[in-house]
């Protein structure tokens, strides 16, 4: 109880602190982001990536509930979809900051363009969250009935699209060697199962009750779920940058060294393979400790951290390699250079909405009572 | 030397070629822009040109000179390259953006909708050639002390750079929210000026005569002449993007 407190206390003062980001945001527009226009994504494109894959995959864990009705996982499924729903929010919400035109997302809707992967993308996650929702409500209200089945097997294939159609969105690009990977499109949905996985295990390690019978036993299987995804999430990470250095294009090993050697090394060393795959892996595979729910709950934490300093490491590198070489000393202004790190605005709202999301899915799980209690029925 | 073949100043001709290439319906014309860079002396008069008649902010530039120093010192030299929007015929920017809010118009321009953009700038991080810029909303004199009363101060400044260019012949004061801020923006071969007649302010500009532009589907025109030399190249052609501005190297 004593923990849960602490959370929501440090939640509402980082929720204070991201308040102040957004009204930035919106009295003074971008003038006091660090982007500008050759990295001209920043860390909200990289968090609304981590988010929206975090959503994929607590949907593609609760159909593990509602759709193929696995004993362990009983009542979760309601749990997953919220936590699903969240995350989506706060992807949306961050995404939706980094729009120049705030009030023309309409224009995505009824004037899209279907050739546009990010169009198709948009479409996608509206049609997803709704029947998010739609899903949320029916398991609520009639859990057996077919509505929910026949939601819940539109939304697998769904799920897969809008992960995969994240990846495809920078995938499509050829003038990024770094991004233009064909295989980032099945990469995404499998960095996005085991994004959701890690979630589950965070919320429910951490805030699962005790009197939940079926507690250590979901634990577990999220656990081995994770050093399995973990060993495949390296053997793509391994083949991608092994194929990038051999393969010798300058732009793309520039990307690659940058990721691996350059300012922010330590992001992908320290934060994305050692925190979030290396020791998460060694503790759930540790006895005395992968029977702990609260230590399980924290490797959630890490390996979901090391998830969105990945996407960090994927969207940036890229556009610090300038496209040609010259344009680093062409044209002076802070806007036009190719080094980037967040401002203090930008982390404002990616830390208050994810402590937002945080709050969300803790008030929203008491109010909604999603968290299993007892053996059902 | 084309210029030596040609016993004409050079904007004589293109002014000539643009009159005939005027008369002509929009989509029968073809415009080039050709670049010699053996003739580009790097004094940077076309960027500022440029950011001069588009009005353009701070962070938001249509025409960079890239320079490069090559050789090793006894033996050192110095090259330029202007780098304007390729005007691809194949460009990667326009698939990609969600709302058709950039587009290659009828005279094989491609150009921005203002009103349309949304600001994703995914367009951006699909180009190539880092020709687009998105517009913060800054100005040069933000931030300025206003000085004395009898000094010329930040807010006569601040008036000027808010005053409306004429891009594709629209009137847009920089206010608040409005577009262009907030919005992808980048070189358009001076449509506003093409439609009454004059050349790019990049090419009229140009110090060393080292900018041509013209209709590339006349054949007597002077730009006509220019990409039939050998000594012509295209920027990233592996790429496939089908630029309309060739260098003469």
């Amino acid at each position: 109880m004593t923990f849960k407190r602490l959370v929501y206390a440090v939640c509402i003062v980082v929720l204070l602190f991201g308040v102040w980001g957004v009204y930035n945001r919106l009295a003074h527009g971008h003038q006091d982001a660090n982007y500008g226009s050759y990295v001209v994504w920043g860390l909200w494109v990289a968090m609304y990536l981590f988010f929206a894959g975090v959503a994929a995959g607590c949907f593609m864990l609760a159909t593990l509930d509602l759709l193929f009705r696995v004993e362990i996982f009983k009542g979760t499924g309601r749990l997953a979809l919220w936590v699903g729903l969240v995350s989506l929010g706060a992807g949306l919400f961050q995404i939706w900051l980094d729009l120049g035109h705030l009030d023309r997302i309409w224009k995505v809707y009824l004037q899209g363009n279907p050739q546009s992967v990010m169009a198709q993308m948009v479409w996608g996650y509206t049609l997803f969250g709704l029947l998010m929702i739609a899903a949320l409500v029916l398991a609520t209200r009639q859990p057996d009935s077919k509505a929910l089945r026949v939601l819940m097997i539109v939304g697998l294939p769904l799920s897969l699209f809008v992960s995969g159609a994240v990846g495809a969105l920078l995938g499509v690009q050829a003038s990024r060697p770094f991004w233009h990977v064909g295989l980032f499109p099945v990469q995404f949905p499998v960095f996005s199962l085991a994004s959701g996985v890690a979630a589950m295990m965070a919320v429910i390690g951490l805030f699962g009750s005790e009197e939940d019978p079926n507690r250590p036993k979901q634990l577990w299987v999220l656990a081995i779920a994770t050093v399995v995804l973990a060993v495949v999430k390296l053997y793509f990470l391994w083949a991608d940058y092994s194929q990038s250095l051999y393969g010798n294009v300058p732009h793309n090993v520039a990307a690659v060294r940058e990721v691996l050697f350059g300012r922010w090394w330590w992001s992908f060393w320290i934060v994305q393979l050692l925190l979030g795959t290396i020791v998460p892996v060694v503790v759930l595979l540790t006895p005395k400790w992968r029977h702990n729910p609260a230590v399980v709950g924290w490797m959630g934490v890490l390996v979901l951290i090391g998830f969105a300093a990945a996407r960090s490491n994927i969207v940036f590198p890229a556009l610090t390699v300038p496209e040609l070489e010259a344009l680093t000393r062409a044209f002076s202004d802070r806007r036009l250079t190719f080094e980037y790190a967040p401002s203090l605005m930008e982390w404002a709202v990616t830390l208050g909405s994810t402590a937002a999301a945080v709050l969300a899915v803790l008030i929203g799980a008491k109010l909604l009572h999603l968290m299993p209690k007892k053996e059902m029925a | 030397m084309p210029d030596m073949l040609e016993p004409k100043d050079a904007l004589v001709r293109m002014h000539e070629d643009m009159k005939r290439a005027l008369a002509k319906a929009p989509r029968e014309r073809r415009w080039v822009m050709v670049i010699d860079l053996r003739k580009c002396v790097g004094c940077h008069a076309c960027t500022i040109a440029c950011v001069a008649e588009n009005k353009l902010p701070p962070g938001v530039v249509y025409r960079p000179v890239l320079e490069e120093e090559i050789g090793t010192y006894p033996h050192v030299t110095r090259r330029f390259l202007p780098r304007p929007c390729m005007q691809c015929e194949n460009p990667p920017c326009t698939p990609v953006c969600p709302v058709h809010a950039t587009y290659t118009n009828e005279e094989g321009v491609v150009v921005m909708d203002y009103d349309q953009c949304i600001g994703c700038r995914y367009c951006i991080t699909a180009c190539p050639y880092a020709a687009r810029t998105f517009d913060f909303g800054e100005t040069y004199t933000a931030g300025l002390p206003g000085g004395f009363p009898f000094l010329v101060g930040q807010a006569v400044a601040d008036a000027f750079e808010r005053t409306s260019p004429f891009e594709y012949g629209e009137r847009r004061e920089r206010v608040g929210e409005q577009s262009p801020i907030g919005n992808v923006r980048k070189c358009h071969f001076c449509l506003h000026r093409l439609a009454e007649g004059m050349l790019p302010a990049c090419v009229t500009t140009c110090i060393g005569r080292a900018t041509y532009f013209g209709d590339a589907n006349d054949p007597d025109s002077l730009v006509s002449e220019l990409i039939a030399l050998p000594n012509v190249m295209l920027l990233k052609e592996e790429l496939g993007t089908k630029p309309r501005v060739y260098y003469l190297v």
